[in-house]
């Protein structure tokens, strides 16, 4: 283990609901270090997937720090935390959330495009085959079956070598066998190119293939 | 098929609100309006006209002769027809400002010479007021004089000041407001001059041979027999060059323009309404789509294709009824409201009201339109399985649907076209519309799913590599969407109108303002006498500006037998047999014609009378060389054979006629000589003035003002067609951000995901707009093809010139199309470039 790549401190989110403020997250403190794969659990509603979004700076804390890889996300505004992802981060959804008007192959690329890769669509396409859909790139999502799908969402959160991987209950809306072979994928990618690793499940036996495991409760860690 | 099932579904469906309704609804609504409040209008004004119509023809009955007065025997059969008639000489002239002056300003004017009974119905409105025989009475040896304003403004005189007409001099005593039968086909060439015909005898204008027309109103007694009047006088007189008209059809002028232009009009509603038909489909593709998994439900429970449809088809009813009523509501209480608060300022009677057959025609076009555009999406959703439904989850299917539903679709098509041509009245231009429309839809079509196969191809090309924002929006039109189609063939079908309209008046202004030949006459001059001839010419070459005089005599007759059956009957409606017509003799063959049938006769010809024709108008009406042709000139027919046919050039603006006779034939017949003065534009001013000094009966018409009045014509007509397709880009645009709309929600969830994978909010902006941009610029680009060749065949086929690209209005059509979808697509962009991803992301499974 080496230094500290994501950092979380008191970090809370309160979210406005129609019948008032909902607190989701109520003072959350974590490390986490260069390289490690860390299982967050816990049930429905406990606020795993928020801590997830606000890790990847897709969603704004309402008190608290977040530092990712030194940098402070609270000083950082929304098009500065996209570029931050471009150049760090790979993020893995339940529902997959290709963009349906492009194929695999370009679904794949476009992270790499963004950051100016000139090699982009060579890569993505390397990364499709090395996720088995050699024959799939230029089908649509809606051509390809969840499995599929799920891969080509992982090719494209690991084509750009990302420090930093996070994954919201990418088995989830999959069957168990595909399920498991889609995490075997997840977890060799991470073994070749070295990521952190913040894996949202409530399957125990997947929690268990990380180093880590911490559970939330209701918005706290138990 | 249960219906009371399908009843009871589509309204526990309809309880769920019209919120995906909104554009369907515009759509109708729009154009329901734009076709119900053009037939209003012209239902408003031909019962104005229908109303007015003694008071717009100056009495029951017209008796109209051309260059004579009513003989004796006509005279008689008026007064004992009638239980009042008045007289009315109209020709034109030029008026002078200032009588005692040689500097005078000169204005040409439609004189309209009455009598003291006139108008027979209606009032002359005159400012001062005053009555028309004060108006007309002799003070200080001069008789009096009204004239339209606007000829009063053009000279700068004012109430009291002597003028000139012919070598008569006039007290002008008021300012013509209203004349009771003055149309707008009478606006012609110069505004009206009004005097008592009696004060003319000493002005020199009605010589012998001069251009003019007389007519006779006659009031009726109380169940006069029009029919059979019209039949007797036609019998007696018809034969000398009478023509008759009668309040049955008061103004057939105006009321046939204002038929065919608001047939025209309705044309490009129809336009419109198919613009909109693309909207209505989108929408109803987009309902089904939600619908998805209900229908699969109630197929899975049991219902069965048929029930299904009509359920779907009752809601569409439904909705279609209630857009159809808006737009009825909207397009026939507008003008009704409108009419009355403008009815003073249209140059035309209106009589305000809620007129039903304009809203039924509008209410079926719309009806129809609705149905034809649903049934496609309706019968793809119903005609696949449970479980196709449920696996589509983006009704993407690619499937036509079954021959019944196609058989359908044509049978209405049909009943649609089939209607427009009767309820229009012009069948062949409707026909040829719809064929326009819906090549121009079939070509949107196509362009729109090249378009699409073209930017798939392009975002996969090596050269998008490295550019994402461009990448991603070829790859979004090319994906699997029904956006671009929906924008391409909305807000084409709306230029194609707008670039058809644009090029056919910019071509036919230039052909009118700058394809004059090179050498156009500065002045068409009349009624110049026999023995002014001379004078007239040695005057006109006097001025160092003059550079050309050429004349011919000129006489006016109307051909009334061909080989002695009565000429409408041998040929027609031909223009060459509708009215009056100018006739020259000559004994050598006129310079810009040559022979190309026959022989020109001998110079000292003295054999019976023969003629020279046209040889274009003689093939249109198949006359050949041998053949007679009787021309009733000023009340006697006159006969002659066509010895030889000439090719005549009328472009050139030069000295032409139709009809060339010997002049043995013609020579002792009254006539005038009629001039073109070929002059520099500095000089034209001083030959008016010589031309009015010395030689004050003849008329002259500087072809300027012929030319800039036609103009002028053009561009009020081009305004009002542009007024009518002005609503189909509306629609179009209506469609466009029904379009937009439709694909917010995927530009959202887009927009989140690109965010998530680091795009800034500028990139996915600018990937946005060049979206929006290429898909504009691309329904610019076929509207402009399609516009193009539109006016192409336009010109070549119904005008019968050139046609030329113009690119100030073919520029303007294609960039109007990009700005306008960029308008639309920006317009729904504030949301995906505000919402936070997590948002998104976090509620989409």
């Amino acid at each position: 283990m080496g230094s500290s790549v994501l950092s979380l401190e008191n970090v809370q989110l309160t979210l406005q609901g129609n019948a008032g403020p909902v607190p989701i997250l109520k003072g959350i403190s974590l490390n986490v270090e260069k390289g490690e794969t860390l299982g967050l659990t816990g049930p429905s509603g406990s606020g795993k997937s928020s801590l997830l979004m606000l890790m990847g700076g897709l969603e704004s804390s309402t008190g608290g720090n977040i530092s990712v890889l030194g940098q402070d996300f609270g000083n950082l505004n929304e098009d500065a935390l996209a570029r931050f992802r471009r150049n760090h981060m790979g993020i893995v959804f339940q529902s997959f959330h290709l963009i349906p008007t492009m194929t695999a192959l370009e679904n794949v690329a476009t992270p790499l495009e963004l950051a100016g890769d000139a090699e982009a669509f060579a890569k993505a396409a390397a990364e499709l085959e090395a996720v088995g859909l050699r024959d799939r790139t230029d089908h649509y999502p809606s051509q390809l079956s969840g499995g599929e799908q799920q891969r080509v969402a992982l090719a494209r959160a690991a084509a750009p070598r990302p420090d930093i991987l996070l994954a919201d209950e990418p088995t989830g809306n999959l069957d168990s066998k595909t399920g498991e072979s889609i995490m075997d994928l997840l977890f060799n990618l991470r073994d070749r190119h070295g990521a952190t690793l913040v894996l949202v499940t409530h399957a125990p036996e997947l929690a268990a293939r990380c180093d880590r495991i911490i559970e939330l409760h209701d918005g706290v860690l138990a | 098929m249960n219906l009371r099932q399908a009843a009871i579904i589509a309204r526990r469906e309809l309880r769920g609100g019209l919120a995906g309704f909104r554009i369907f609804l515009l759509c109708l609504l729009l154009g329901v309006a734009a076709i119900a409040g053009i037939g209003s209008v012209r239902s408003a004004i031909d019962a104005g006209l229908s109303s007015e119509a003694a008071s717009l023809l100056g009495g029951d009955v017209e008796l109209n002769f051309t260059h004579r007065t009513a003989t004796e025997e006509e005279r008689d059969w008026i007064e004992a027809n009638s239980t009042a008639s008045s007289e009315v000489i109209t020709f034109r002239s030029m008026l002078k400002a200032r009588a005692d002056s040689d500097e005078a300003d000169l204005g040409i004017s439609q004189v309209k010479a009455v009598d003291t009974i006139y108008p027979l119905y209606g009032v002359v409105e005159l400012a001062p007021a005053m009555p028309m025989a004060e108006a007309f009475e002799t003070r200080n040896g001069l008789p009096g004089l009204i004239a339209h304003t606007a000829l009063i403004d053009r000279l700068g005189v004012g109430v009291g000041d002597i003028v000139r007409l012919g070598t008569q001099d006039f007290e002008l005593r008021a300012a013509i407001t209203g004349e009771p039968d003055g149309t707008l086909t009478d606006i012609g060439l110069g505004p009206r001059t009004m005097v008592l015909t009696e004060s003319l005898t000493e002005s020199g204008l009605l010589g012998a041979g001069s251009l003019f027309e007389s007519k006779y109103r006659m009031e009726l007694p109380a169940g006069a027999n029009l029919p059979a009047l019209k039949k007797e006088a036609e019998s007696l007189f018809g034969d000398h060059g009478m023509r008759w008209k009668d309040n049955r059809n008061g103004a057939p002028g105006i009321s046939t323009f204002v038929d065919r232009m608001s047939a025209f009009l309705v044309l490009v509603g129809l336009a419109g309404m198919a613009v909109g038909g693309v909207g209505v489909s989108a929408a109803v593709r987009a309902y089904l789509a939600r619908k998805t998994d209900t229908i699969a439900m109630l197929k899975s429970l049991g219902a069965t294709r048929a029930t299904v449809f009509a359920t779907y088809l009752m809601q569409i009813g439904v909705l279609a009824l209630l857009g159809v009523g808006l737009g009825l509501l909207v397009g026939g209480g507008i003008p009704a409201l409108a009419i009355p608060l403008m009815a003073d300022l249209l140059p035309v009677p209106v009589e305000t009201g809620f007129y039903i057959a304009p809203l039924l025609e509008a209410a079926i076009y719309g009806l129809l339109t609705a149905l034809i555009f649903s049934i496609w999406p309706l019968a793809r959703a119903v005609d696949i399985s449970p479980a196709g439904l449920f696996r589509e989850v983006s009704g993407h299917a690619n499937r036509w649907p079954r021959w019944p539903y196609l058989l359908l679709i044509l049978f209405l098509a049909s009943a649609l076209v089939t209607l427009a041509a009767l309820f229009s009245g012009v069948p062949t231009l409707t026909l040829w519309a719809t064929f326009g429309v819906v090549t121009a839809l079939i070509a949107l079509a196509l362009a729109a799913m090249f378009t699409k196969a073209l930017a798939r191809r392009a975002s996969r090309s090596r050269s998008m590599q490295g550019r994402p924002a461009l990448r991603l929006a070829l790859g979004s039109i090319g994906g699997p969407s029904f956006e671009p189609a929906s924008v391409v063939l909305s807000l084409g079908l709306g230029l194609t109108v707008l670039a058809s309209i644009g090029q056919i008046d910019s071509n036919m202004q230039s052909t009118i303002t700058q394809e004059l030949p090179e050498r156009a006459p500065a002045f068409f001059v009349l009624d110049i006498q026999k023995d002014q001839m001379d004078p007239f010419r040695e005057a006109m070459l006097a001025d160092e500006g003059t550079e050309d005089v050429e004349s011919a005599p000129m006489l006016r007759g109307i051909i009334s037998k061909i080989n002695g059956m009565p000429a409408q009957e041998v040929v027609g409606d031909h223009w060459v047999v509708r009215g009056d017509r100018g006739i020259t003799y000559a004994s050598t063959l006129p310079a810009n014609s040559s022979l190309v049938e026959g022989e020109w006769w001998p110079e000292d010809y003295n054999g019976p009378p023969i003629m020279s024709f046209s040889a274009d108008e003689a093939a249109e009406i198949g006359l050949g060389i041998g053949d007679e042709i009787t021309v009733n000139i000023l009340g006697r027919d006159m006969t002659a054979k066509i010895a030889n046919l000439r090719e005549l050039e009328f472009s050139t603006m030069r000295i032409n006629f139709v009809m060339v006779w010997s002049e043995n034939a013609l020579t002792g017949a009254p006539h005038t000589f009629l001039s073109t003065v070929y002059a520099a534009p500095e000089a034209e001013g001083r030959l008016l003035r010589v031309m009015a000094t010395e030689f004050p009966n003849i008329t002259a018409i500087p072809v300027r003002d012929a030319i800039s009045q036609v103009s002028a014509t053009l561009d009020s007509l081009g305004s009002a067609i542009r007024w009518g397709a002005g609503t189909t880009l509306l629609t179009g645009f209506v469609v466009l951000i029904g379009a937009a709309a439709a694909g917010a929600e995927a530009r959202v969830f887009e927009a989140a995901v690109l965010k998530t994978l680091g795009a800034t909010r500028r990139r996915i902006l600018y990937s946005f707009a060049l979206r929006s941009l290429i898909l504009g610029a691309t329904a610019g680009l076929v509207a402009l093809a399609a516009g193009s060749i539109a006016a192409w065949a336009v010109m070549y086929f119904v005008m019968e010139t050139g046609f030329e690209l113009h690119w100030g209005s073919a520029i303007a059509i294609v960039a109007g199309g990009a700005l306008a979808n960029l308008l639309a697509g920006l317009g729904f962009a504030w949301r995906p470039l505000a919402t936070k991803p997590a948002q998104i992301l976090r509620n989409r499974t």
